[in-house]
């Protein structure tokens, strides 16, 4: 196996290096098909906030570029002095880069473990990489193997389970109230950034309406032709929570806008209408004590957050699991791989086995022609091809035992050497 | 024939056990297995009710039909919403309905159910029989409805452990099948009535089948009023059916007063 891993990450670079050396979608192609004339060999590239790295890899024989030549390569591209970069870079080979890219794709490997987005975009790397034509059988091999086990470890662990935004916390407890959503009307109060980014959740639940009110209508109108939403004025907040089953509070008020008494006289005319409060200000809009799990479900920033931590520390617990399937894919491609390598190897090997017990046993037989029965002849052939079966028996095994190590590369010249099959 | 009430359980137990498994800790054979046991066991089961029918009209013949029923209900949920931890709500149920089956032997019938004379009684049953799974369907729904309303009210984590449907969904679950499940208890009953009533029994009027039954009419009349006329709370409805559930087994496992007794 001729490949190797030379990259950066967040763990050892700091992030003024990492942006510098990323790769926008333009700069991608145009780096994989430098790599891929320069070096000749097959190339991916992933390139997000956290990472940037560059699988390499050539046929038998032919050792792929070092950690030194693409520090030059990532320098001269970003126009970058050579010594900033390569400090930083990592470089692993063969298994471990195999092991290094399992995990970086089942997200062990990410900044916080378990989330989402990385499988695709290792997936979107590879897609890129192979549209452009610098894949090869390695990699082809390698990129959907990674992806296959990333499935697993999030399938069968809880590696990725829940949400680890407070945003996406915030519309978890949504969906545990609400089924549908299309006849759903969300009340928006207040403009803060941090509203506008779980309002940006919260519209892909696709609500009938959305409504804005602010105490400044200057501020409302633009967040709600933002969202698509209509903007109400501030005096008619009562009206607009009496309409709203969701409500997202995010203003910078002082005191808490809606106190419990002023719930309570609205409660008559919502009638058991249930309402789930995303009060995520600070101080809080909304008194606490309106939450009271059966029609009014307020839930606060800390509380948001405190799913958010245990939701992080659940995953922790199934980081061993996970790492235990990236293992056993790990492995599994590695022996694969070998396997298919050792393929040739072994024919040519009881090939020419096969050619010289027979040349032998021909020389033999014509000696012994005529002095032989029928069934001691088949038995002098069967002796040989006894002996030829136990005499390779040795060399193929310890191919196969030197795939499963991942070191059958000196194995198969040694073979190769010891058996004069070159 | 070698199945036996056993065979079904078993697997049903079985599968129950490998759900709760991947519960603690997710592994793809778990799935594999229980989805296996869970067939297993519906085909023992159906194979079992297919060969000698049980009578409905008896506590043993509805309970295994009733557990077969939820059988088949279980193994949808787990091929079609695997997220969700069906068997921790419908198995239990399952094996308790097949359990209580065996305080309770099987009544002989002559296999005529559906002879003239017997027709209206056998749509009586089969009306009660389809009223009780709608009520079974209502309490399942309510049982989640309330551990998910419990987890919203303490704030706990929305998808840690267990993943649950939203209030929404199980309320409107609870409904449906309350709504389904009242006209067909009351056509039902009605039949029932007007049968006693053309080939009266010594004390069958009082008997606890009929009381019973008839107490489970006046919970779902008394729920369609609280749900449509007071509009009570998604909880408050959610207790009601499990009473409705209650009175309904109780009346499943009353001898039917037509029917010779069948405590074992």
């Amino acid at each position: 196996m001729n490949l190797v891993t030379i990259g950066c990450s967040f763990r050892d670079a700091p992030i003024e290096l990492r942006e510098r050396v990323a790769f926008s979608d333009s700069a991608t192609e145009k780096a994989l098909r430098e790599l891929a004339a320069r070096y000749g060999c097959e190339v991916v590239i992933i390139s997000t906030c956290n990472r940037v790295e560059l699988y390499l890899a050539k046929p038998d024989g032919e050792r792929p570029p070092d950690k030194e030549l693409i520090a030059e390569f990532l320098a001269a591209f970003h126009q970058l002095p050579s010594a900033t970069v390569q400090p930083h870079l990592y470089e692993l080979a063969d298994a471990e880069a195999v092991r290094h890219l399992f995990r970086v794709t089942a997200s062990l490997d990410s900044l916080i473990v378990g989330e989402g987005q990385i499988a695709g975009q290792v997936r979107k790397s590879f897609e890129a990489s192979r549209q452009f034509g610098t894949t090869g059988p390695m990699l082809n091999a390698l990129f959907p193997h990674a992806v296959r086990a990333a499935k697993r470890a999030r399938t069968e662990t809880g590696i990725s389970t829940g949400h680890v935004s407070v945003s996406s916390v915030a519309v978890d407890y949504v969906r545990q109230v609400f089924d549908r959503f299309d006849d759903k009307t969300i009340l928006v109060i207040g403009a803060g950034k941090m509203g506008q980014l779980t309002l940006k959740h919260l519209r892909e639940l696709q609500p009938r309406q959305i409504l804005v009110t602010n105490r400044s209508p200057e501020k409302a109108i633009p967040v709600a032709q933002g969202c698509g939403g209509q903007a109400v004025p501030w005096e008619h907040l009562d009206d607009a929570l009496v309409q709203a089953d969701i409500v997202l509070s995010t203003t910078g008020a002082p005191e808490p806008i809606v106190t419990r008494r002023r719930f309570d006289a609205l409660s008559a005319k919502r009638g058991r209408k249930p309402v789930v409060i995303l009060d995520i200000a600070v101080p809080r809009d909304f008194d606490p004590r309106i939450h009271d799990g059966e029609t009014a479900f307020v839930f606060n920033i800390d509380d948001l957050k405190r799913i958010r931590e245990q939701t992080i520390h659940q995953r922790q617990k199934h980081i061993a699991p996970a790492e235990a399937i990236v293992e056993h894919e790990r492995k599994k491609f590695v022996e694969d791989w070998t396997r298919r390598r050792n393929g040739p190897i072994i024919a040519r090997l009881t090939q020419d086995c096969d050619a010289k017990r027979k040349a032998v046993l021909d020389q033999l037989l014509g000696k012994l022609n005529g002095k032989l029965t029928d069934a001691e002849r088949a038995y002098v052939e069967g002796a040989f091809r006894l002996f030829q079966n136990q005499l390779l028996h040795g060399p193929i095994d310890a191919l196969r035992e030197a795939s499963k190590e991942g070191s059958s590369a000196t194995m198969i010249d040694a073979v190769r050497k010891l058996f004069r099959l070159e | 024939m070698g199945i036996t009430e056993y065979c079904f359980l078993l697997s049903y137990l079985t599968s129950f056990i490998l759900e709760l498994l991947r519960i603690v800790r997710p592994a793809r054979w778990e799935r594999y297995g229980s989805i296996a046991f869970a067939i297993a066991g519906l085909l023992a089961h159906s194979i079992f009710l297919a060969y000698d029918p049980p009578s409905p009209s008896s506590p043993y013949g509805s309970l295994l039909l009733l557990a077969w029923v939820f059988g088949v209900f279980y193994l949808y949920g787990i091929l079609h919403r695997d997220p969700y931890p069906w068997a921790v709500f419908v198995l239990p149920l399952v094996l308790a309905l097949v359990g209580l089956s065996f305080v309770f032997t099987r009544t002989t019938h002559d296999g005529s159910w559906f002879t003239g004379e017997r027709f209206w009684g056998m749509v009586h049953g089969i009306l009660l029989l389809l009223a009780s799974v709608g009520i079974t369907v209502g309490f399942l729904a309510s049982i989640m409805y309330l551990v998910q309303a419990g987890r919203l009210r303490r704030k706990l984590n929305p998808i840690g452990g267990m993943r649950l449907l939203s209030l929404e969904r199980l309320e409107r679950m609870n409904r449906r099948a309350v709504n389904i499940a009242f006209p067909l208890l009351t056509v039902g009953l009605l039949l029932g009535l007007m049968r006693m009533g053309q080939s009266p029994h010594d004390g069958g009027w009082t008997a606890l089948k009929i009381t019973t039954t008839v107490g489970l009419w006046l919970v779902g009349l008394l729920l369609m009023f609280l749900r449509y006329g007071a509009h009570l709370s998604g909880r408050r409805l959610a207790q009601f059916t499990l009473l409705a559930f209650v009175i309904m087994l109780v009346a499943l496992l009353a001898s039917h007063p037509f029917a010779p007794g069948d405590v074992r």
